[in-house]
C-alpha cells in the first residue's frame, strides 16, 4: 500500500505546479482587469464585466477541452500541462478580478481622505492604510480561491496531465482497489490545502459561498 | 462569413439531451444535498461527540476533496464492496455529498447570522424554543440562506460537467461524442460553453435580484 | 432592609422583589449582591456609570442572564438560584418571564414581521388569544403609542423612535406586571428619544410598574418615584430622585452626576 501511496504522491509536483502557476499568472493578469473595472470608460468596464462573467459561467472542464482539443484543431498545439496551466490561469484571472474588486470596494473612501488629512504621502497612505486594509479582505478570499484552484487542478487528469488524480486513476485500474486509492489521493488534497485553509478561516461566509469551487 | 461564424450552432441540438440530464442531476442533488446539509448542520453542533465528529469529517471531506475524486471514490470505490451503482447514481451520491457539505455551511452561517437580540426578544415575550425557532429565527435565516443555496445550485449545474469523467450522458459527454464523430472539436465545445453560459448567466442575475428582494425586511 | 429569606406570603403583596442578585463572570463580579423591591405602580430608575452592572442586573431579573446567586419573586411566583444546586426549570423561568416585559436599547423588533404582527404574535402563541383578538389588541396598543398608521409597516420602514415605541407596545401586549427598560433611548437622537420618553411618562402616569435603566436624568428625576445608583456591581445609594440629584451622599454618585450633567 505504501508503494501505491508513494506512486501517487509523485504527482504532487505536477498538481502544485498547475495550481501555483495559475494562481500567480491569474493573480497578476487580474490586476489590470480590476483597475479597468474602475475606469472612466463605460465600454471598457462593460467589456471587462462580460469577460469576467462569461469565463465564470462556463465550467472549467469545458474551457479545458476547448483549449486543449479545440485550439489544437485550429492549429495551436499545446502539451496537456501547458493547456491546463493556460486554462486555469485565465479562469483564476477572472475570479481574482472579482476578488480585487470586492477588496477595493470594501475600503472606505474616508480612509484615504483621513490619511491625506493627516498629511501622509500617497505612498505612505497606500503602504500603511490602503494595502493592509484591502489585503485583510482580499487575502483570505485569495486563499479560499487557492484551495478551489488546487481542487480544480484535478481536472487536468482528464486531458492526460500526469498529476495526483491521474496517477490515482491508473493505480485504481492496476490494483482494483478504487476506494483505497482515491481515499488516499483525497487525503493528499486535504493535506495540501491545509495551509491555505488556515488563512481562509477568516473569510466572510457569504463571500465564501460565492467564490467557492469544487 | 456569418454562416461560418455561426456554424457551431449546428451542434446545439445534439447537446440538448445532455442539458436534460444535467438539469435532472442538478435538481436531484440540490434537494438531497439540502436535506443532507440540514442533518450535517444539526450534527455539527451536536452534544454527542461521535455524531459531531462524523458530521465534521463528512463536511470537511465533502468540501476539501476535489469533486472529481469524490466521483471516483463512489464510482470506482464502491465496487470494492461488491456494490456497483450506475454512473448516474454514483454522480448523485458524490454530488450530494459535496452539495450537502456546502449546504451545511450555509445553513449554519445563516442561522448564526440572525442577531442574538432576536432570540432574546422572543424569550422575553414568552415564546418557547420551538416557537422562537419557527416564527423568529428560521424565517430570517431562510431569507439570508436562500441566495447562497441557489448559488450552490448554479455551481452544481456547472459541476455536472465532471460527471463526463464517469460516462454520465450529460452535456460534455454528448459534446465529446459529437466532437470525435465530426472532428470539429472547437465548434462543438464552443456550443457546449454557450449552453452552460446561457443557463448560468440568467439564473445568476435572477438570484442577485432575489437576494435584494429577500433582504428588504432584514 | 428586608430579610431576603422572608416568606413572600408574610410580607405585604410585593410586586417584584429581586434579592441578593449576584452575577460573576470568571472572577469578575458584574453584579454583587443587589436587592431591589418594587411596589405596584412604582417607577424605579437605575443610574450609574457604564459597566456598573445595570444591564446585567436587569437581565438577571427575567433570567436572560442566569444569576450566579439570588432570588426573584413576582406575585406568587418565586425562583431561587443557589450556586451548586439545580438550575431552575424552564417552566419556572417561563412563569417569571410571562410577568415581566422588557424593552431593549436596540429595540430588537422582528424585522421580517409588520409592526402589528410584532405585537400580536406572542399573544397568539403564548396567551393563546385568537388572531382577531390579538390583532385588535395590538392595534389598540399601536394607537396607545401613537403609531396606528404604522400597523402594516415593517420595522425597517420605521424610524428608531417609532421602532422603540412599537417595541414598548409589544412588551405591553402580554399584560406584564412589571416592565424593564434598558436604556431605551440611548440608541436614539435626542429629539426622537423625547417621543419615546413621553410615551413612557404617560404609561407611568397610568400606573405602569417599571424599572428603568437610563442616562436621561430629567426623566429619572421627574418620572421615577425612586432612584437607585449602581457602581461597580453594587448599589451605592438609593432614595428620592430629587434628593439624590441635588444632594448625593456618596462620592461616586457625585462624580457620576457631574459627568452626566457636564456632557
Ligand atoms: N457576557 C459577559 N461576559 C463577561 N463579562 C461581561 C459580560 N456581560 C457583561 N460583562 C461585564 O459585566 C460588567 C457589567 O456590564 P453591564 O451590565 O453591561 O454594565 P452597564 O449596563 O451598567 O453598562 C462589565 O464590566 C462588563 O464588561
Ligand atoms: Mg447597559
Amino acid at each position: 500500500m505504501l508503494g501505491v501511496a508513494g506512486y501517487i504522491a509523485l504527482g504532487i509536483g505536477a498538481t502544485l505546479l498547475i495550481t501555483a502557476s495559475a494562481f500567480t499568472v491569474g493573480g497578476i493578469l487580474a490586476l489590470p482587469l480590476a483597475l479597468a473595472q474602475r475606469s472612466r470608460f463605460v465600454l471598457l468596464r462593460i467589456f471587462v464585466r462580460v469577460v469576467v462573467n462569461v469565463v465564470r459561467a462556463v465550467p472549467p472542464l469545458v474551457w479545458l477541452f476547448l483549449v486543449f482539443f479545440g485550439f489544437s484543431e485550429l492549429g495551436l498545439r499545446m502539451s496537456p500541462l501547458a493547456a491546463a496551466i493556460a486554462t486555469f490561469s485565465v479562469i483564476a484571472m477572472s475570479y481574482f478580478a472579482e476578488i480585487y474588486r470586492a477588496g477595493l470596494s470594501a475600503l472606505n473612501r474616508g480612509q484615504e481622505e483621513a490619511s491625506a488629512a493627516l498629511g501622509m504621502s500617497t505612498i505612505d497612505s497606500y503602504r500603511f492604510i490602503v494595502v493592509p486594509q484591502v489585503f485583510r479582505v482580499v487575502g483570505p478570499m485569495m486563499a479560499t480561491y487557492g484551495i478551489g484552484l488546487l481542487k480544480d487542478s484535478a481536472l487536468a487528469s482528464t486531458i492526460g496531465v500526469v498529476e495526483l488524480t491521474f496517477r490515482a486513476g491508473s493505480q485504481a485500474q492496476q490494483t482494483g482497489q478504487g476506494l483505497t486509492v482515491f481515499a488516499i489521493v483525497g487525503l493528499i488534497y486535504l493535506l495540501l490545502s491545509l495551509p491555505l485553509a488556515i488563512v481562509s478561516r477568516h473569510v466572510d461566509s457569504r463571500l465564501r459561498a460565492r467564490f467557492s469551487v469544487a | 462569413m456569418i454562416t461560418n461564424l455561426l456554424s457551431w450552432t449546428q451542434y446545439l441540438p445534439a447537446l440538448f439531451s445532455g442539458v436534460g440530464v444535467a438539469l435532472a442531476l442538478t435538481g436531484i442533488v440540490i434537494v438531497l444535498g439540502f436535506f443532507l446539509g440540514l442533518l450535517l448542520a444539526y450534527g455539527s453542533v451536536s452534544k454527542v461527540r461521535l455524531v459531531k465528529a462524523v458530521a465534521l469529517v463528512v463536511v470537511e471531506v465533502g468540501r476539501g476533496a476535489p469533486l472529481l475524486v469524490l466521483l471516483y471514490i463512489v464510482y470506482q470505490g464502491l465496487p470494492q464492496f461488491q456494490l456497483t451503482p450506475t454512473a448516474f447514481a454514483s454522480a448523485v451520491i458524490a454530488f450530494t455529498w459535496s452539495a450537502g457539505a456546502y449546504s451545511a455551511e450555509v445553513i449554519r452561517t445563516s442561522i448564526d447570522a440572525v442577531p442574538n437580540g432576536q432570540s432574546e426578544a422572543a424569550i422575553v415575550v414568552g415564546m418557547n424554543r420551538v416557537d422562537s425557532f419557527r416564527f423568529i429565527i428560521a424565517p430570517q435565516a431562510i431569507r439570508v440562506g436562500i441566495p447562497p443555496l441557489m448559488n450552490i445550485a448554479i455551481q452544481f449545474f456547472q459541476f455536472t460537467s465532471l460527471a463526463y469523467a464517469i460516462t454520465v450522458p450529460e452535456i460534455m459527454q454528448a459534446a465529446y461524442f459529437q466532437a470525435t464523430v465530426t472532428f470539429d472539436y472547437f465548434s462543438v465545445f464552443l456550443a457546449a460553453a454557450f449552453l452552460y453560459a446561457s443557463i448560468t448567466i440568467p439564473t445568476t442575475m435572477l438570484v442577485s435580484r432575489l437576494e435584494r428582494h429577500l433582504a428588504k425586511h432584514l | 432592609m428586608n430579610d431576603p429569606l422572608a416568606n413572600a406570603d408574610e410580607t405585604a403583596p410585593l410586586f417584584l422583589r429581586a434579592s441578593g442578585i449576584t452575577k460573576t463572570y470568571k472572577e469578575h463580579r458584574a453584579v454583587d449582591n443587589v436587592t431591589l423591591e418594587i411596589d405596584q405602580g412604582e417607577v424605579v430608575s437605575i443610574i450609574g456609570p457604564s459597566g456598573a452592572g445595570k444591564s446585567t442586573f436587569l437581565r438577571c431579573i427575567n433570567f436572560l442572564e442566569m444569576p450566579t446567586e439570588g432570588t426573584v419573586s413576582i406575585g406568587k411566583e418565586s425562583v431561587a438560584v443557589e450556586p451548586g444546586s439545580r438550575p431552575p426549570s424552564r417552566g419556572d423561568l417561563a412563569a417569571i418571564r410571562r410577568s415581566v416585559g422588557m424593552v431593549f436599547q436596540s429595540f430588537n423588533l422582528f424585522p421580517h414581521l409588520t409592526a402589528l404582527r410584532n405585537i400580536s404574535l406572542a399573544q397568539e402563541r403564548v396567551l393563546e388569544r385568537s388572531r382577531e383578538e390579538a390583532d385588535e389588541r395590538s392595534y389598540q396598543l399601536l394607537k396607545r403609542v401613537g403609531l396606528e398608521a404604522k400597523s402594516k409597516a415593517y420595522p425597517g420602514q420605521c424610524s428608531g423612535g417609532q421602532q422603540q415605541r412599537i417595541a414598548i407596545a409589544r412588551a405591553l401586549a402580554l399584560d406584564p406586571l412589571v416592565m424593564l427598560f434598558d436604556e431605551p433611548t440611548s440608541a436614539l437622537d435626542p429629539e426622537v428619544g423625547a417621543e419615546v420618553l413621553s410615551v413612557m411618562r404617560e404609561l407611568a402616569d397610568e400606573g405602569m410598574t417599571a424599572i428603568v435603566v437610563t442616562h436621561e436624568m430629567a426623566f429619572a428625576r421627574d418620572v421615577s418615584d425612586r432612584m437607585v445608583v449602581m457602581v461597580d456591581g453594587s448599589v451605592v445609594e438609593e432614595g428620592e430622585p430629587h434628593k439624590i440629584m441635588s444632594d448625593p451622599s456618596h462620592e461616586r454618585t457625585r462624580k457620576f452626576l457631574s459627568a452626566v450633567v457636564g456632557r
